[in-house]
């Protein structure tokens, strides 16, 4: 009961520090919000990177085209070997008629191709067979086991959509955003623990007519401190809800935005942070507290020893 | 009750507080310590809150022994002495009982027992009609009074006053020396630092007369022997 009490009087403590130094705390609250919000921009790059990376995944793979007539049993000779390496993710088998559809249907707005196939007699293609790898690393592998003997000589032609560059490209702007947003983020840090350590020496020096007679009367050094790291944990979460806050705008408004960059595909932005929203409150609010509990700590200690 | 032995306290290189200072104050003594400015009175009251250390020597405080008290400690120690300042040392925007409440929260009190203890004491200084009163609706004499009271929450074994009149007038001044000697008469030592000579000539009790950081004189009935 009386730890209740004790803990009671110490957060009134705290939040009447914050009601009488208001225009401090906002300033501090703000640098607070500059950090998370750099934080968070270095997590949305590191989601959009990967979702850009995974798009790019998807659309690698290989065109194997068959000289037309191959007959059937090549073609799942092809299929199944294909299949059976574990470098392989899936082969899709298209027949010659259905190579046909598929191409009419990619040139249906290029009336002098469609007119072409039609002064043709017979199916000018053959099969084709598409190849995802397990991994984009796999391809040349892939590339290679698409030589075998049993079915290589009726293997017209293959095509390899390498995206592998726009994926290093991809990566690599991704590691530059994440080593300046890393750099940033480290400033603002710093920055946020100066400001919290000030922003308590502030605090102190506007009440040290009570805190000097607290101590005179014989209150613990943990009484006189602990109010004053409580508001600059309170500081702290302040920032992190106005920080998640102006991150579920930015996103809601931002990520319609990026849709053209995505092919029209989901950047996964928003479908991240929902997801992960618990967890990245929970860790960024934990270590903000630890920051600025610190700070405080250091600027009511120094106080303390005097 | 108090024990000073050999007590020095050099400021810098060569500046003297206190010099060799040996003294013992048994329980229930009401005692005065006097001096002209820069004697030591205060530095010597210092050393008893532990707000400050001996350079030499040592304290014992009731048998515990502050000269290198722990940081920790300190707060205990001050629970143990009343202390009352000058210059009062009130919050202003807190009535008489939250000035004196105060100090029992900030001590880890239950509620319930702040309200048995505050009008206990204010009642002691004659203060309980006043209770709701903020410090600026008080007379200085008043405001003293709310100081010894707020010492007093504790229930000290020692009360310190430090220049207690010093910003009074006749008239409180010997209302706050009325409530001090209430205070001795329920068993609680009292150490009087001041410079009042009428104060100290009133009480005829033991005097302990400070000069250039020594004890010159020490009498268990003395009286002011030093020119204002």
């Amino acid at each position: 009961m009386l730890f209740f009490t004790s803990v009671g009087r110490i957060i009134s403590f705290a939040w009447k520090n914050i009601i009488r130094n208001a225009w401090i705390g906002l300033a501090t609250v703000l640098v607070l919000v500059l950090a998370l919000l750099s934080v968070n921009v270095l997590i949305g790059v590191n989601a959009l990177a990967s979702s850009a990376i995974a798009i790019l995944e998807q659309k690698i793979d290989v065109s194997v085209y068959f000289v037309p007539e191959t007959p059937d049993a090549i073609l799942d000779q092809a299929r199944s070997y294909m299949a059976s390496l574990p470098q392989t993710n899936r082969v899709t088998l298209f027949t010659a008629e259905q190579a046909l559809e598929a191409f009419k249907e990619r040139h249906a707005n290029d009336p002098s191709i469609l007119d072409a196939l039609e002064e043709l007699d017979e199916n000018p293609l053959g099969a084709t067979m598409i190849i995802k790898a397990a991994k984009t690393t796999d391809y040349p592998f892939l590339m290679e086991a698409l030589n075998n003997p049993q079915f290589s000589f009726a293997v017209e032609s293959k095509t390899y959509e390498d995206h592998t560059v726009a994926i290093g490209q991809v990566q690599q702007i991704a590691a530059t955003i994440r080593y300046f947003g890393l750099i940033l983020t480290i400033i603002f840090t710093i920055f946020g623990a100066l400001i919290v350590y000030n922003a308590i020496r502030v605090a102190i020096y506007t009440q040290r007519e009570e805190i000097g007679i607290m101590r005179l009367v014989g209150a613990s050094n943990a009484f006189v401190r602990l109010p004053l790291i409580i508001d600059a944990i309170f500081f702290a979460l302040f920032a992190l809800l106005i920080s998640m806050g102006l991150i579920a705008v930015i996103i809601s408004v931002g990520e319609p935005y990026l849709l053209s960059f995505y092919d029209g595909s989901d950047p996964g932005l928003k479908t991240y942070f929902t997801n992960n929203f618990l967890e990245l409150a929970l860790i960024q609010g934990a270590i903000i507290s630890f920051v600025v509990a610190m700070a405080s700590w250091a600027a009511v200690g120094r106080y303390l020893k005097k | 009750m108090i024990d000073l032995q050999n007590i020095s306290k050099v400021y810098g290189s060569d500046v003297h507080g206190l010099r060799d200072i040996n003294l013992t104050i048994d329980p229930g003594e009401f005692v005065c310590i006097v001096g002209t400015s820069g004697a030591g009175k205060t530095t010597l009251a210092k050393l008893l809150i532990a707000e400050e250390r001996p350079t030499r020597g040592k304290i014992k405080i009731g048998g515990w022994d502050i000269t290198k008290i722990k940081r920790r400690d300190i707060p205990y120690l001050r629970r143990q002495i009343g202390v009352v300042f000058q210059d009062f040392k009130l919050l202003k925007k807190k009535t008489v009982w939250e000035n004196v409440s105060f100090a029992l929260e900030v001590s880890g009190e239950t509620n319930k027992r702040i309200r048995e203890i505050v009008p206990h004491v204010l009642k002691v200084v004659g203060l309980d009609q006043k209770a709701h009163r903020f410090p600026h609706q008080l007379s200085g004499g008043e405001q003293q009074r709310v100081v010894i009271a707020r010492a007093l929450v504790h229930r000290p074994k020692i009360l310190l006053a430090d220049e207690p009149t010093g910003n009074l007038d006749t008239i409180n001044t010997a209302d706050v020396i009325e409530v001090l000697k209430k205070i001795n008469d329920f068993g609680s030592t009292v150490v009087l630092v001041t410079h009042n000579r009428e104060v100290v000539n009133s009480l005829k009790g033991r005097v302990i007369t400070l000069a250039d950081g020594r004890v010159i004189s020490d009498k268990k009935h003395g009286k002011y022997i030093l020119q204002s």
